[in-house]
């Protein structure tokens, strides 16, 4: 069961073999940070180790960025400790500035240079630089090296952006939303270039949208939710742990005994607002069909009584999944919204039974 | 994307020297500056308003020197009121609204080879821009600098702390747009209370201490003094009024 509530994530378990040699390459502990009254990030806590792909998924707004951004120095932490090689990363101290890279969210790119003077400019104010015909293969951006950055499109300015990452060969590299604006070629091509990176021990850590991509890149990833680590674990592990969510309010005429129990669910009863709710959390069974399942069973019941299940809600973890409407476009994180337990349920005033409509 | 390999190690480089990054950077800072129309615009506001001086009435001030050549010597000393504070702080907005600024800084560049590489190239093209003034005045006029060196000095010192006081105005501005309207501002009070159309000496004594306190009478006060050989800073006693003030503008990167 993975912890829904807590922030704290200790222990890697499932970091690389090749990790388990170093010490973690960046440290989180009970980070948090306000803007002003506002708390943008609330006690997240993770590490990252040598050649481990670290993924934060969340909507806008979770706090992913924020994070990012006190990692690289940007941002003191309001309360925590964040620790980079060992190094409070605040004010950029040389002796991490010249190890660590970002690929930001937005380009940051000098739109009247060409990509090759931008990439020489990187290699020009690197302590350890690759070398540009190669940076730019990887990318594949060799044969627009003579265009200006302003004529590159929007999918080949994020490429330039990760070859400004690659030019000086990082240890710890932080990754804000890499493939936004790619094409599904060039994406998968920058998970591969991605994957390289941690071949090569590089320690990352990834924010992004999509489903897919921390499913093909990361180790371990974390779900924030307004400024929260919400679920923290492997991919499968969160999956599991998470389950979909059948919720209704329970009929008057219904007594708490007589809800029926669901093979792989979980059933919790609660009054909220002066209503009785019957939550039924779904863990077992194919990620894919396994509400749907509940949900006939749920409707075959109360048929079978004669009753409604008022006000039913189907939540599945906050996702999509490859159902998405487009066939190219990814499992992207879904509209922000809390979990059911955190919702308010409407009001629904109680009345005799003599009232109630015929089901 | 091609089907390349992973990554090959890198090559083994010594930790760049500071003095080495602000070259590069100053470099790329001169590609960019040449490339960029509102830079040759605001370059060439000074000319076209050395130009126009050049038609004021001349009375001579000095023994052998006309108001109008005094004029025209002092605004040598400002040049960099145009290109520092107008140039700077509309490039730094635009780059910090784009992100470029925050690019460097997460590629591990220190925020004073960012300053310094903006500063040199401005130093660079006000003292350009200073040479094709000259020669303007020398047509005119027929009247070359007595002291190149310290006119040199001059401009440059001008353009550094005009450079310094576009950076000052940067956190007022949202965007590069906002930074052009808004420079006009201190460009304008420095430029007319700076000394150059107004002699600091015929100025009420509470005016003029204000006067003095703004980093361009200094620098147009040494540019007079090096075009026309008369001391007008009255001697050491007179130069340390100046001085002071030129030191205290030093510290603006901190209150910025």
């Amino acid at each position: 069961m993975v912890d829904m509530t807590t922030t704290a994530h200790s222990a890697t378990p499932d970091a690389p073999t090749s990790a388990a040699t170093g010490g973690p390459a960046v440290v989180v502990s009970d980070l948090r940070q306000h803007y002003g009254d506002f708390e943008a990030v609330r006690g997240v806590s993770f590490e990252i180790r040598p050649g481990e792909l670290f993924a934060l998924l969340g909507t806008n707004g979770a706090g992913k960025t924020t994070t990012i951004e006190t990692l690289e120095g940007f941002r003191r932490p309001s309360s925590g400790t964040v620790r980079v090689f060992g190094e409070d990363p605040h004010g950029q101290p040389a002796a991490i500035r010249e190890r660590t890279n970002a690929v930001l969210q937005g380009s940051g790119l000098m739109d009247d240079l060409t990509v090759r003077e931008t990439v020489d400019l990187a290699r020009d104010l690197a302590a350890r630089p690759r070398g540009a015909g190669e940076v730019l293969d990887m990318v594949s951006l060799t044969d627009r090296r003579a265009v200006a950055v302003r004529q590159l499109s929007g999918g080949q300015k994020r490429r330039l952006d990760l070859a400004l990452a690659l030019v000086t060969t990082p240890e710890v590299l932080y990754l804000d939303e890499p493939t936004t604006g790619m094409d599904p070629e060039a994406r998968i091509e920058t998970w591969r270039i991605i994957s390289d990176l941690k071949k090569d021990g590089v320690a990352i850590l990834l924010t992004t949208h999509y489903l897919e991509e921390a499913e093909r890149l990361a180790d371990r990833l974390a779900i924030m939710h307004r400024g929260q680590v919400r679920v923290e674990g492997t991919l499968a592990g969160v999956l599991e742990g998470w389950g979909d969510r059948v919720a209704f309010a329970v009929p008057e005429d219904v007594g708490t005994d007589d809800l029926p129990a669901l093979e792989g669910a979980d059933l919790a009863v609660e009054t909220r607002d002066q209503a009785l709710w019957a939550t039924y959390t779904v863990r077992r069974g194919d990620v894919a069909d396994r509400a749907h399942h509940a949900v006939g069973a749920l409707l075959a019941w109360a048929g079978e009584r004669r009753t409604t299940l008022r006000h039913l809600q189907v939540r599945a973890p906050p996702w999509r999944t490859s159902s998405s409407a487009s066939p190219t476009a990814p499992p992207t994180w879904s509209d922000p919204a809390p979990p059911l337990t955190d919702r308010q349920p409407p009001r629904q005033p109680r009345r005799p039974p003599s009232q109630e409509p015929p089901p | 994307m091609s089907p390349t390999t992973a990554p090959t190690a890198p090559t083994a480089r010594p930790s760049l020297h500071w003095m080495r990054r602000t070259l590069r950077l100053t470099r790329t800072e001169f590609t960019l500056f040449v490339r960029y129309k509102t830079a040759w615009w605001i370059l060439s506001m000074p000319v076209l308003l050395l130009v126009l001086t050049s038609q004021m009435p001349a009375t001579e001030v000095l023994d052998g020197v006309s108001s109008s050549e005094l004029t025209m010597a002092g605004m040598l000393g400002v040049t960099g009121v145009f290109v520092g504070v107008g140039h700077a702080s509309n490039v730094f907005a635009a780059r910090r609204e784009s992100l470029v600024l925050k690019r460097l800084r997460v590629s591990g560049v220190p925020p004073l080879v960012i300053f310094g590489a903006a500063t040199a190239v401005i130093v660079l093209f006000s003292l350009a821009v200073a040479v094709v003034m000259v020669g303007l005045i020398a047509l005119m006029l027929g009247e070359t600098p007595g002291d190149p060196l310290m006119l040199a000095v001059a401009v440059a010192l001008n353009a550094a702390v005009m450079t310094l006081v576009g950076l000052l105005v940067t956190p007022y501005v949202r965007n590069a747009e906002s930074a052009q309207m808004v420079s006009v501002l201190p460009m304008m009070v420095l430029l007319f209370m700076g000394g150059v159309y107004f002699p600091v000496d015929l100025l009420p004594s509470g005016v003029r201490h204000v006067v003095e306190l703004l980093p361009v009478a200094p620098t147009a006060q040494l540019a007079q003094a090096a075009y026309t050989g008369y001391d007008v800073f009255g001697g050491q006693a007179g130069a340390r009024r100046p001085a002071s003030s030129a030191c205290g503008w030093r510290r603006c990167p901190r209150w910025g």
